[in-house]
């Protein structure tokens, strides 16, 4: 089930929590909701699940706003964790399967199957309480799956699991992508986020600054750099023109490229200024695009 | 439609389980009840088996201890079910010290009423002398006796003074003597009162009781009722009534209270008709706050663990809210019929005489359950709006508590029920939404409202009930994700005008 995102605009009082963001999730696509803290990522997965209503814009489904079917078909894990502890695993489960349409029956079955496959049967007439947080924390993973939902939007999903269960919920995450399925995770693991997502849409304060597709990004962001290692002096380095900036660290010296620089002829350039030990072209992570943009933008 | 009874039965079902559930509907009850009760039933119970026993003290010697006594006899002749009254005249055991001063008062008594016999007889003599003809001797013998006379009064006044000094500092030392002793036997726990009669004040009708503690106070009426009697016996002879008359109308009175119930005449019990009330009062409070309590707490924790953002991506606010408040509702509903049951299973069983207490009809059980309704849909949209304004337990406990003391505040006022049930100040508190259950509940079996009072405080509660969900609805929307700072009472009312 495709999701657009059009123009959607969220005001708390005076302060716009999101403007104008727009954006679409495919099926068979992870589109990852990045930012920094407060830039109006769990205000937009909220207005989505029509928890929140926008002040303005417009979310489809399909084509369709927002019905009991559609909100039927939707799986959604908050960011902060926290079940009835004092009831029973499948009681909770069941509950859950059952608020979103499911029969008795169908409900009790699923929950058992997940729990199954997520080596977690053995807890099935335990109250919550008395299971680690771990645990807990993928039987709330499991809450959100009990449906089997089109549309899976998930706030922090590896967040607080050890790395065995990261991976359990990543490979499950992938799966469910490889069935067609609509996700949109929101997070501050980049590097998971790297691994998992196809199209990423970054926000700071309510407003896109970065979206696409990894390469996309790369490519639009374009931020070459240069690592040298060089016992030189590195200040003969400024004099190339197609560097933008030098930072220092120890021995190492990362030098930006201008947008339009030819990484070919600037390496040569270096190798010809200074005496270099090491030099080596750095494509930049979705971790040092975040960083960067986000300063800047604050900038 | 079919998420509104999922939560609803969920909400039933989880805390129908639960222990706070089976505490509120067996236990708080049964403390509340025993709190009301026991004091009653233990005044009426040890009055019952043991006799109080009264003393007396008169500073003169009239009998009226005796009169009383004879009164507070007959007016509890036949009574079995009335506190018995053990009255003793007390007598004065004095000391030596005292005996010794009655004996000298003894001897100068005796003094005074020898010199005035003395006295008295010479008079008579010198009577006899002057009847007789004039003769020389008579003057002679008149004179001689005169001499006698004389000295015989002067003897007698002086003796009659000294005899009228002795018995007033022996009055004095007596009435210090006689009250030490009855106070005394107030402090050895042989008397648990005692009645003092001074001659003086009781012409005027005041007699003093004295007793050490608060509940011997308590159920004198038939010892103020036989000195009544007496006082009024007394009066009468004064005013110079035949003494066999007098008593054929101080006759005691029986005095049945027979209470106008609707239709129907009932003997007043206090127990069933002042404290059943009450009781059936605190189980409507336990009811409605157990419910909205479970609401309020669960509103709470579902928002503190985050576990309402995955609710409302599966429900709507509306279903969510009506889902829990009826869920609730009818655990309370069911709270009630246990109730109902267990009452009936009592009766049953004949350890409660229906007949006795008037007011546990069909009538009236439908009249609680419909105030339960009322009341328990104005709380919960009130509880759970509010707690969805909070995001953690230590800030809503303050609130909590504070809304639960407020909500305590009819079963305070019921005492004006209690009074009158149908004055113009309890008619206009019933139409006071927070006290409408509470008080219409309390005047049904006491003051049998009219049909337009009933009328009234529905139609007022229902409004108020739309009111209150409505700006819960609100309330809950904005609140149930509001996290982080606690809302101002701008900010709340902000919301709920906006």
């Amino acid at each position: 089930m495709k999701i657009e995102i059009n123009k959607i605009t969220k005001r708390f009082k005076n302060i716009e929590a999101v403007k104008d963001l727009t954006f679409t999730v495919e099926p068979g696509q992870i589109v990852g909701l990045l930012g920094p803290n407060g830039a109006g990522k769990t205000t937009t997965l909220r207005m989505i699940l029509n928890i929140l209503r926008p002040d303005e814009g417009d979310i489809f489904f399909d084509g369709q706003t927002m019905r009991r079917q559609i909100r039927n078909q939707a799986g959604y894990l908050p960011e902060e964790r926290g079940l009835y502890q004092k009831y029973k695993v499948i009681d909770v489960l069941v509950y859950f399967g059952r608020l979103k349409g499911l029969n008795y029956r169908k409900s009790h079955v699923e929950a058992v199957r997940l729990l199954d496959s997520f080596q977690m049967i053995d807890y099935l007439e335990e109250p919550i309480g008395h299971l680690s947080k771990g645990m807990q924390q993928k039987l709330q993973f499991l809450v959100s799956l009990i449906h089997d939902p089109e549309i899976l939007i998930m706030d922090e999903p590896l967040w607080g699991l050890d790395p065995l269960n990261q991976e359990l919920v990543k490979d499950k995450i992938l799966s469910l992508k490889e069935g067609e399925k609509t996700i949109l995770i929101s997070t501050h693991l980049l590097t998971d986020a790297e691994s998992m997502c196809d199209y990423f849409v970054m926000i700071n304060k309510g407003k896109v600054i970065l979206k696409g597709t990894l390469e996309q990004i790369r490519k639009d962001f374009y931020q070459n750099m240069i690592i040298v290692e060089t016992n030189k002096n590195p200040e003969l380095l400024r004099k190339i023109p197609k560097i933008k900036d030098i930072e220092f660290d120890d021995s190492r010296i990362y030098l930006y490229l201008d947008r339009n620089a030819s990484v070919k002829e600037t390496m040569r350039e270096i190798v010809n200024k200074v005496d270099v030990s090491r030099i080596e072209l750095h494509k930049p992570s979705l971790s040092d695009i975040f960083l960067q943009t986000i300063k800047n933008v604050t900038v | 439609m079919k998420q509104f009874l999922i939560i609803t039965w969920w909400e039933f079902a989880r805390h129908f389980r639960s222990r706070s559930f089976l505490l509120a509907t067996f236990i708080s009850p049964l403390i509340f009840a025993a709190v009301v009760l026991i004091p009653s039933l233990y005044l009426e119970n040890t009055t019952d088996i043991q006799p109080r026993i009264i003393g007396c003290v008169e500073f003169d010697t009239s009998g009226v201890c005796q009169d009383i006594r004879d009164r507070l006899i007959e007016s509890q002749f036949g009574k079995f079910n009335s506190p018995a009254i053990q009255f003793i005249p007390i007598k004065t055991d004095t000391s030596i010290y005292m005996r010794k001063r009655f004996e000298e008062l003894a001897y100068h008594k005796f003094e005074f009423d020898s010199l005035d016999d003395a006295y008295n007889k010479v008079k008579e003599r010198r009577k006899y002398i002057f009847q007789q003809p004039k003769t020389p001797n008579r003057e002679a013998l008149l004179r001689q006796t005169y001499g006698q006379l004389i000295q015989t009064r002067e003897s007698r006044d002086l003796a009659q003074l000294a005899y009228q000094k002795r018995k007033n500092e022996c009055d004095s030392l007596w009435r210090v003597e006689i009250v030490r002793n009855a106070d005394q036997m107030l402090a050895d726990l042989r008397l648990e009162g005692y009645l003092l009669i001074k001659p003086e004040e009781f012409a005027m009708g005041v007699v003093e009781f004295h007793s050490l503690f608060p509940a011997n106070f308590l159920e004198i009426e038939p010892l103020q009722r036989a000195v009544e009697v007496v006082i009024v016996e007394q009066r009468l002879k004064r005013e110079g009534m035949r003494v066999d008359k007098i008593q054929q109308w101080l006759e005691p009175i029986v005095f049945r209270e027979i209470q106008q119930q609707g239709e129907e005449k009932h003997e007043f019990d206090f127990l069933v008709n002042y404290l059943g009330p009450i009781i059936v009062v605190l189980f409507l409070f336990i009811s409605i706050f157990t419910s909205s309590g479970f609401l309020f707490s669960g509103v709470l924790k579902e928002k503190t663990n985050r576990v309402i953002e995955i609710l409302l991506s599966s429900v709507s606010h509306n279903q969510l809210v009506a889902g829990k408040i009826f869920g609730l509702g009818i655990l309370g509903i069911f709270q009630i019929i246990i109730w109902y049951s267990i009452m009936i299973f009592l009766i049953g069983l004949e350890v409660i005489n229906a007949s006795e207490v008037p007011f546990l009809n069909l009538k009236n059980a439908g009249l609680f359950l419909l105030y339960f309704v009322l009341g328990y849909f104005y709380f919960a949209s009130i509880f759970v709006g509010i707690g969805s304004l909070f995001s953690n337990e230590e800030d809503a406990h303050h609130l909590n508590q504070f809304m639960r003391m407020l909500s305590i505040f009819p079963i305070v006022l019921a005492i004006l029920v209690l009074e009158d049930p149908n004055s113009m100040l309890v008619r206009v508190l019933s139409f006071i939404p927070p006290l409408t259950p509470t008080f219409m509940i309390l005047r049904t079996p006491l003051g049998h409202p009219p049909l337009d009072d009933y009328l009234i405080s529905i139609g007022i509660m229902v409004v108020s009930i739309l009111l209150s969900v409505f700006f819960a609805g609100r309330l809950f929307r904005i609140g149930s994700l509001l996290y982080g700072k606690k809302p101002s009472f701008r900010e709340i009312f902000g919301i709920m005008f906006k």
